[in-house]
């Protein structure tokens, strides 16, 4: 082989390797979306799931005995398992599907009946309710940990699973939730819609 | 001479490119971290001996928390299992602490599925707390200096070539 034909060679390897990485940037944009998008409801249920280039969520709504025997479980006492049983526990797990940073941030969700917001009980709701059950500081970070965090930069191919609280509800009700792009979240907002929810009630 | 001197010009850029290339290549969901020293981390293990992470200087440590409710926790303990015989101790240590749980339930959890670890306990949360993992599981990547340089995004399976590699890669540098 001579010397032009060998750099020839040499030069489409490397260009090789670099279309690798444009692919991934395609991808990248592709995955961004700015208009809502609803999880579609099916037989007047409503669906827990939603998926596309950028992102998937899936809701799970714990019912009074899952939420019971999970703490109970962990060693809770009843008072604060009183306290728990108060509100509506609602766990979306959140996998970002794109090539740059989705953030997940409590804040830039909503949860709305009609025009009327309401309000989500954060991680500052507790403490009192914890000192009030005598609720030991062990079991005080277990719970934090079950918790969706405030905020997170999830990075490509993350996730992450929690559980965010409401006062309980008997009626139904929606959670927007929006998400931020980009590691600067100068990126394009995606936004996911979850009509119809309700606070679980245990299987009659 | 001019094609030669073309010739070594594209072969030196060529293996430029392609050894920064390898050198960042880490398994997926491992991120760099920026290198800042690593909190404290003293605790008692299920045998009620002390470790000090400060003690440890000189060698890698895999810290790595969770916790048996923790869904993906449970699945990635026996890869750690795995890999534990492979490891010299004196290059890649692993600390594994379980967040926030009583004996009890460590033990009959990790009698079964990882028999060979004896985990730190970090009995009120609170190590955990001020270590900040993005969530349960975590492992940090320590480096002989005590820095963190390296953070596992949730369950990894630490038994499988590229994570094990990766590993092994770093207790030999």
């Amino acid at each position: 082989m001579n010397t032009t034909r060998l750099m020839v060679l040499i030069w489409i390897v490397l260009l090789s390797w670099g279309t690798a990485g444009c692919n991934a940037q395609e991808n990248q944009s592709q995955g961004a979306q700015d208009a809502p998008r609803s999880a579609a409801k099916s037989e007047n249920k409503p669906n827990l799931r939603y998926e596309d280039d950028t992102l998937s969520v899936r809701i799970v709504m714990r019912t009074p005995d899952q939420l019971t025997a999970f703490y109970l479980g962990r060693g809770f006492n009843q008072a604060a398992i009183a306290h728990i049983l108060e509100t509506c526990f609602i766990t979306p797990i959140v996998h970002n599907k794109t090539f740059d940073v989705l953030w997940l941030r409590l804040d830039d969700w909503r949860f709305t009946r009609g025009d009327t917001p309401i309000p989500r009980l954060k991680r500052d709701y507790w403490p009192a309710h914890w000192t009030d059950a005598g609720l030991p500081l062990a079991h005080q970070a277990t719970f934090g940990w079950t918790l969706l965090p405030e905020e997170r930069d999830l990075r490509p191919d993350e996730g992450a699973g929690g559980s965010v609280v409401i006062p309980r509800q008997d009626r139904p009700f929606t959670l927007t939730m929006r998400f931020h792009t980009g590691a600067d979240k100068q990126g394009p907002v995606k936004t996911v819609v979850f009509e119809d929810l309700q606070c679980t009630a245990n299987p009659s | 001479m001019h094609s030669q001197s073309i010739l070594a010009l594209t072969l030196g850029l060529a293996w430029l490119l392609l050894s920064s290339a390898a050198a960042v290549t880490l398994p997926k969901g491992i991120l760099k971290l920026d290198g800042r020293p690593a909190p404290p981390l003293v605790l008692q293990n299920m045998d009620g001996e002390r470790w000090d992470l400060s003690e440890s200087r000189g060698h890698w440590v895999l810290v790595h928390f969770w916790a048996t409710w923790c869904g993906p926790c449970r699945k990635e303990m026996p890869t750690l299992q795995a890999i534990l015989p492979q490891l010299d101790p004196k290059k890649m240590e692993l600390a594994i602490i379980n967040t926030a749980e009583s004996e009890d339930t460590v033990f009959s959890f990790l009698a079964a599925v990882a028999p060979d670890i004896v985990p730190l306990m970090d009995t009120d949360g609170q190590v955990t707390e001020r270590w900040q993992p993005r969530g349960l599981p975590a492992s940090f990547f320590v480096d002989p200096d005590g820095r963190l340089r390296y953070l596992a995004l949730g369950g990894r399976p630490w038994d499988t070539p590229p994570y094990l590699n990766f590993i092994k890669g770093l207790a030999n540098q």
